[in-house]
This record gives structure tokens, sequence and C-alpha cells, in this order.
């Protein structure tokens, strides 16, 4: 049995997402200049129309194989990636603003990281505290001093950008370790073209699918050799790594082996080499997506088998590139991400382009007073952890939540920042055969190496429960192909 | 390529091959004791004597009934060569090297792997018996077909020949000892019967049709031995599993110990004329053929798979 559904045309008068900033719809009725098309377009769809082809995608996704794994109860299970056909859209004008904000960020981290572990001008400026770094637990000792090839440490970032009710796009924070998303991006374009091929030819619609190739170039520009093909291998913890999927998917599209730590060995010349049937094969560089505590049990963590003994020595003798280079992700951290203006500022003398979400740290008490008074209004994180998890939403939660985390605040304040709960912006999305208004934010890649490059546009997570603001996918999150478009090409 | 990764592919050869064949040994004695007086049927402790689980097998709390015994060869997870334990293996060894094998081959594995998984506790009744256990060999040899129409014919297509043809050799050798020890005797009592016996001998190595065609004799021992044994047109005899493994060796680098250990094997198979052979000297020359099997392993593994040995 199917089930009943409206068969009539969509109003998108009907469609009203209230006081907050929606991407395609600027008031009923009426879409945003780049979205003109899109919307016109869904104009001639019925809702069942729609449906099939969301059934289609479905289908289409499930038969690639595109999926996210989830750890339960001791069990693996390999989630269908969630996707919503209706594409987000910005257009090319705010796209290149953002794309230059993106770019001046992630090259004022990489100055401040290299300064961090050298010569420390920032703090001696007393622009930057001393007592952030040194009480940071990113911050990596057995790094000082590293000479990482250009400079740049942080090779491949996803920053989360996120709008308000305004309209005023924020940088909510960066993620500088091993942020993973990107091939569900390039995947979710693959699925859209297939269902919805109609749409593209009505726009010019930035092309997303050279990223692979983009990213293998900037690896490349890490080899310590001047070879015309140095070897490249993607790193994985393994299969019960909830981002396994991305890792096989770009060890493929690059060409380059997917190794584990245990295929790796570091030779006495301080040399990478990996196991291969024809013996021990040089390796150049290493797009790593083990974090930093369980890459090199000789430096870190002991009790590691998911690295490789002697990795960071071979990097410290400038045998080996590693992308991204331990000890990065001492700019990945919530109250760093306060100072992020500061250190544009200090290293690159220019304003930054995309403002940071106004934040409030825990440890200076003024602030700190603030935070407390205002729980009930702030977002609370945590410095040091991502994909959700730890954190207070204070507009939602319980008084016995809000009490728990003053306790925890007043414990340990260098550990929490926090922020006003921001109007996430929204955009039309299916839920249920219906077309309703759903909270979205957007990650964005940037690469640097011996150049940058930013993904045009970026994976669009959309939070499908109505009201929700957690867009993340282990907690029921989906997402939506991302188009930047350009009106003015014809 | 990575050793790891041969390894790997090479495991899940062999461990679908272990299925197919062990769905296809349960199948046959399924249907030999539908066929036999019951004092001339072969028990199926026969079948945990040709699996070599016996010690496993004994550890266990239950009887040996028939019904113990099928859910011990099927769905039982304390014994590592049931079916559904070289499933889950298959299984673990493609997820880590999806990547290089056509990506159906996943989701048949999965899928089969899931179902078997499903009945396993609640055993395999003899009303659905022949279907579910064909079901098997037939997916298995889907995913055979797939793997030999659809990959490149490289290094990791020619781990999982050898991986293949080597469980092949392993499974064939292990039925004719057991066979021949039991069938020999010639008794009064089999006699009258050991047409039958011999040719589910056959069929348990999917081997009576391509016999009926290459032999064109009555069913006999010393034929279906030297069929067995010796032919080097039919898949599951030794030689052409030999030869098989040999021609893959051959395409892969670094293969001098590996090559030396299968003409080794190759020399006592054209050297021994094990159809003449009889009871305690053809199981002599099994149990040397097995060793030296075992030898083809072990040169495959130091050369291409052990970590240590990389440089």
């Amino acid at each position: 049995m199917t089930r009943a559904v409206r068969t009539q045309a969509i109003d998108w008068k009907q469609y009203d997402p209230g006081k907050f900033y929606d991407e395609l719809i600027s008031s009923p009725g009426h879409a945003r200049a780049a979205a003109r098309g899109v919307v016109s377009y869904l104009q001639t769809l019925t809702e069942k129309h729609l449906q099939n082809r969301q059934q289609a995608a479905d289908l289409a996704i499930k038969e690639m194989g595109i999926s996210f794994t989830v750890y339960s109860e001791g069990e693996n299970i390999d989630r269908t990636w969630p996707m919503d056909i209706i594409p987000r859209v910005i257009s090319i004008a705010e796209w290149r603003r953002l794309e230059a904000g993106l770019v001046q960020r992630l090259t004022a981290l990489n100055l401040f990281i290299d300064d961090v572990y050298h010569k420390q001008r920032i703090i001696k400026d007393k622009v930057f505290p001393a007592e952030i770094i040194n009480s940071s637990k990113d911050f990596l000792k057995q790094c000082v001093g590293a000479r990482p090839k250009h400079g740049v440490w942080a090779h491949i970032c996803g920053s989360d950008l996120v709008r308000d009710g305004d309209g005023t796009v924020y940088v909510l924070e960066d993620n500088l370790r091993v942020p993973s998303g990107v091939s569900y991006m390039l995947e979710n374009r693959a699925v859209t073209k297939r269902v919805l091929p109609q749409l593209f030819r009505k726009h010019s619609i930035l092309p997303v699918d050279d990223y692979p190739s983009q990213l293998f170039d900037m690896l490349t520009s890490l080899s310590p050799r001047q070879s015309r093909s140095p070897e490249v291998v993607v790193m994985t913890p393994g299969i019960f790594n909830s981002a396994y999927f991305e890792h096989s998917y770009l060890a493929q599209r690059m060409g380059a082996e997917l190794v584990k730590g245990s295929d790796l060995v570091v030779g006495d010349d301080d040399c990478v080499y990996m196991k291969t049937i024809k013996g021990l094969e040089r390796v150049d560089v290493i797009y790593r997506r083990v974090n930093d505590d369980f890459l090199d049990p000789e430096a870190f963590r002991p009790d590691s088998c998911l690295g490789t003994p002697g990795l960071l020595r071979a990097w410290r003798a400038g045998k080996v590139g590693l992308a991204n280079a331990p000890g990065a992700g001492v700019a990945d951290d919530k109250v760093v991400y306060t100072y992020v203006p500061a250190i544009i500022k200090y290293y690159l003398g220019e304003e930054p382009i995309i403002p940071n979400v106004p934040s409030f740290l825990c440890v200076d008490e003024q602030q700190r007073k603030h935070v407390l008074a205002n729980l009930d209004k702030m977002v609370v994180k945590p410095a040091n952890e991502s994909g959700g998890y730890g954190m207070l939403v204070g507009t939602v939660a319980s008084k016995a939540e809000r009490a728990k985390f003053a306790e925890l605040i007043e414990k340990n304040p260098r550990n929490y920042m926090a922020q006003p709960a921001l109007n996430l912006s929204t955009a039309p999305t299916l839920c249920n055969g219906r077309i309703e208004p759903r909270h979205l934010d957007l990650r964005p890649f940037i690469l640097q190496g011996k150049s940058h490059y930013v993904t045009a546009g970026g994976l669009t997570r959309v939070a499908l429960r109505k009201g929700s603001l957690v867009v993340n996918s282990s907690q029921g999150g989906g997402s939506k192909d991302t188009w930047v478009v350009d009106t003015e090409a014809k | 390529m990575l050793s790891r990764v041969a390894e790997r592919l090479y495991w899940m050869a062999r461990y679908i091959e272990r299925t197919e064949n062990t769905a296809r040994l349960m199948l046959v004695q399924h249907h030999l004791v539908l066929d036999l007086p019951a004092n001339i049927r072969p028990g199926w402790d026969l079948m945990v004597e040709v699996l070599g689980a016996n010690k496993v097998f004994a550890a266990l709390p239950g009887k040996p009934t028939e019904k113990n015994i099928i859910g011990f060869l099927f769905g039982s997870r304390d014994n590592p060569t049931s079916i559904l334990s070289s499933l889950a293996e298959a299984r673990e060894n493609i997820r880590t090297t999806r990547e290089v094998l056509p990506t159906e081959t996943w989701e048949r594995i999965n899928s089969m792997y899931l179902s078997v998984a499903q009945r396993g506790a609640r055993g395999l009744p003899g009303s659905i018996r022949h279907k579910v256990l064909n079901d098997i060999v037939q997916r298995c040899q889907q995913i055979t077909g797939m793997l030999a129409g659809s990959m490149n014919n490289d290094a990791a297509y020619q781990f999982i020949r050898i991986g293949r043809n080597l469980e092949r050799a392993d499974m064939s050798t292990r039925i004719i000892d057991t066979a021949s020890a039991r069938l020999m005797g010639d008794s009064e009592e089999i006699l009258p019967y050991r047409n039958v016996l011999w040719v589910s001998v056959l069929k348990s190595l999917s081997a009576y049709q391509m016999y009926r065609l290459s032999v064109r004799r009555n069913v006999n021992p010393e034929d279906v031995l030297h069929f067995m044994l010796d032919s080097r047109i039919f898949p599951r005899a030794l030689a052409h599993t030999l030869d098989e493994i040999d021609t893959s060796i051959g395409l892969l680098p670094r293969n001098k110990e590996p090559l030396a250990a299968i003409a080794g094997v190759k020399h006592a198979l054209a050297r021994a004329d094990p159809a003449t052979l009889r009871n305690g000297a053809l199981h002599a020359f099994i149990d040397d053929m097995q060793l030296m099997l075992d030898g083809i392993h072990n040169a495959i593994n130091k050369t291409w798979f052990d970590p240590d040995n990389g440089k």
C-alpha cells in the first residue's frame, strides 16, 4: 500500500520560516535571486513527484553504498547517509567573500601554529596569553621546533559556518585535526545529478568534483623528495572508525593506498616504508586520519596500536609529509577560537572577513559571571570536544542540566567557553512529504599546502527534527547538496 | 599492493570456498542418508571427521546426534570451520578490502552472512535443509563468478585465485582421504551400495557430471581417485588446482620460494600413481600431500604477507 499524499503543486506562500533567515525564500512566495531557478522548478512538481525523487535519491544512496558507521551495543552498523534532495543555494557574490574569509582565516591560523611552536612572538607581544598554551592539551611539546614544509601545519581544515537571524554569517568553529564530511559533499552532488538532472540545465552551478585531485596536488606539494610521482597514502584507524567510508572513498578517488598503522614501518634511516608484496616501499606523504594521540606510540600514547612507531621522528627529520601535521590541533580549541580575530589582525594586519560568534571565556571572571547568569540563553562548549558531544544548549536544557553545567564550569573554567544561542538559518526540506523549514549549517573545506583551495560550497548539514539545532549525523542530522550559483553567467 | 590487503583477499577467497564446500558436503550427506538403508548410512559424525573438527566437537557438551552435528557444522560460533564462522571471516576480510573489490561483493557476502546468522540458532530442520544449503552453494558460486568476470587480473586477483584453489585442494584431499578409508573395505554389506557411495563422493566434489563426461566407464574407486587427483581439466581435481596456483604464483613478484613449493607438490603428485594405492599407503600419501599444501601456504605467507619479512 502506498501512502496517500496530496497531489497539488507546492504552494510557496504556505512556507513560513518564521523569525529565521531562510536560505532560499526571502518572504512568503518570494525566492532569493540565486534560488529562483530551484524554487520555480520545484513549483512545477507536486509533493508526490518530490517524494518519488526523494525515494530515487534514497535508493541511489543505498546502491552507491554511501554510509557512515555508528558504533553501538558492540556491533558496527553501517547506516545509509541521509540526504534531502532540495539543494541549499548560495549566490556566487556571497560565496567569493566567504571564500576569501576562509583563506584569510586558515592562513592566519597556520602562522599562529608555526609561531607557537617556535618563537612565540604573539605571546611575547602580549596579544595572546601564555597560560592558554601552557594549559592546552593539544599543544604538543614533541612538536616544538619542527619545520613542516611551507610552514603549514593545518593542511585540511573544515570550518563550520552558521547564519544568524539577521543574515550575518559567522564561523562557529574551525576543525583542524581530522575534519570529515567531504566525501558526503561529493556524493550528495552525484546523487542530485542523478535524480534532478533538469535543475542543472537552468543554473550555472560551480562544480565540486575536483576536490580529490586538489587534495592530491596539495598532498604531493608536501613530499620531501623531488619525485614526479611521490607515494601518497591515506592512513586510517580502520573499519571501526565512523569515517571509514570517507577514508576508503578518498583513497580510491586519489588512487592512493589506504593503509593502517601496522602497514607502515619507520626504518633506521628515519624514512617511512609500507609493507607491500614487492617488499618495503618508501612513502612520501601520509594523509593521516588518525588522531595525534594514537599516531605514534613512540612519541605519544604508548598503548596505541593504531599508529606507527617512529612516525614523529620521521616527520621531524623531514623524511615524510604528514597532513595535518601533529600538534596542529592547538589552534582547534574553543578557547583559542575566541582569539582568532586578534590572530588575524596580528599576523596579517587585516580585519577578519568572516566574524566569530561572540564568545565568552569562562576562565575570565567577568565573562564567567555573565555566562552563569545567562545560562538559559547560552550554548556552552568544552574546549576540546567535537561532534557536538559534552555541550549544553541552555535554551532547551532542563534546570538540573544547567545546574550541573554551572558546577562543571566553576570547577574547570579553562575548559569551557559560551556563546549566545544563535537563530540558525533554515532552508526548505522535505519532511514526510511536505516542505518545511529546517535549521542548517555549512562546512566548507579549505586546503593549504604550497597554495590554497576552497571547495565550492561545502557540506550542508541539516537538523531533520522540527526546531532542532543539532545537525550531527550521529545524532539524527541529515545533509543537502550545496550549490554556489553563478547568477551572472549565461 | 599492500601485504595486508593481499593476505585479506587470500583468506576471503579461502573462506568463501570453504563455505561452499562445507554446504555441498552437507547437502550430499543429506541426500545420501535418504538413499541408503540404516545400517549402511554413513553417520553425520563422518562430516565432522572430514572437516577435521572432531576435537572441537568432542569438547562441546552436546551428544553426536544428527541435530547437534548439523547445528555444529552450520550455525555454530564454537566451531571455527562452521558455515557461519567461515562467512563471518569472509565478511571481516571483505570489510577491510572493499576498495579493491567490486562493490557488490560486500553486499552479497553481507546478506548471506546475515541470513545464515539469523537461521543459525534455529538449526536446519530436514524440510528446509536442501533449500538453505543449496542457496549457499549458489550464492558462493555467484560471488566467485562475479570476481572472475569483473576484476582486473592483477595481483589482487591472483591472491584470490590462489586462496580459492588451495582451499579446493585441501577439501578434495580431505574427502578422498575419508571416503577411501571408509569405502575401500569392500565389506559384504557395503558392496551392493558401493556405486551409490562413490557417486556421492563425486557429488560432494561437484564432480559427478564431469566424471561421466570425461571417464565414460562405470563408477569405480580407481577411476574416481584418478579423476579427483590427476585430472588437469576438472577444476576441483588436485592436479588442476595445483596448475592454477602455479600460474598465479608465476604472475606475482618475488615468487621464488612459493614457486619451489608448488613445484615440489606437483612433482610428488606426478611421480606417485595414487589410484593404485590402497588403504594405508593411500592415507599416507594424502597426509604427505596435505603437509605439502601447508608448505605452499607457509611459503606464500612468508614471502608476501609476513610483515617482518618485508625487506
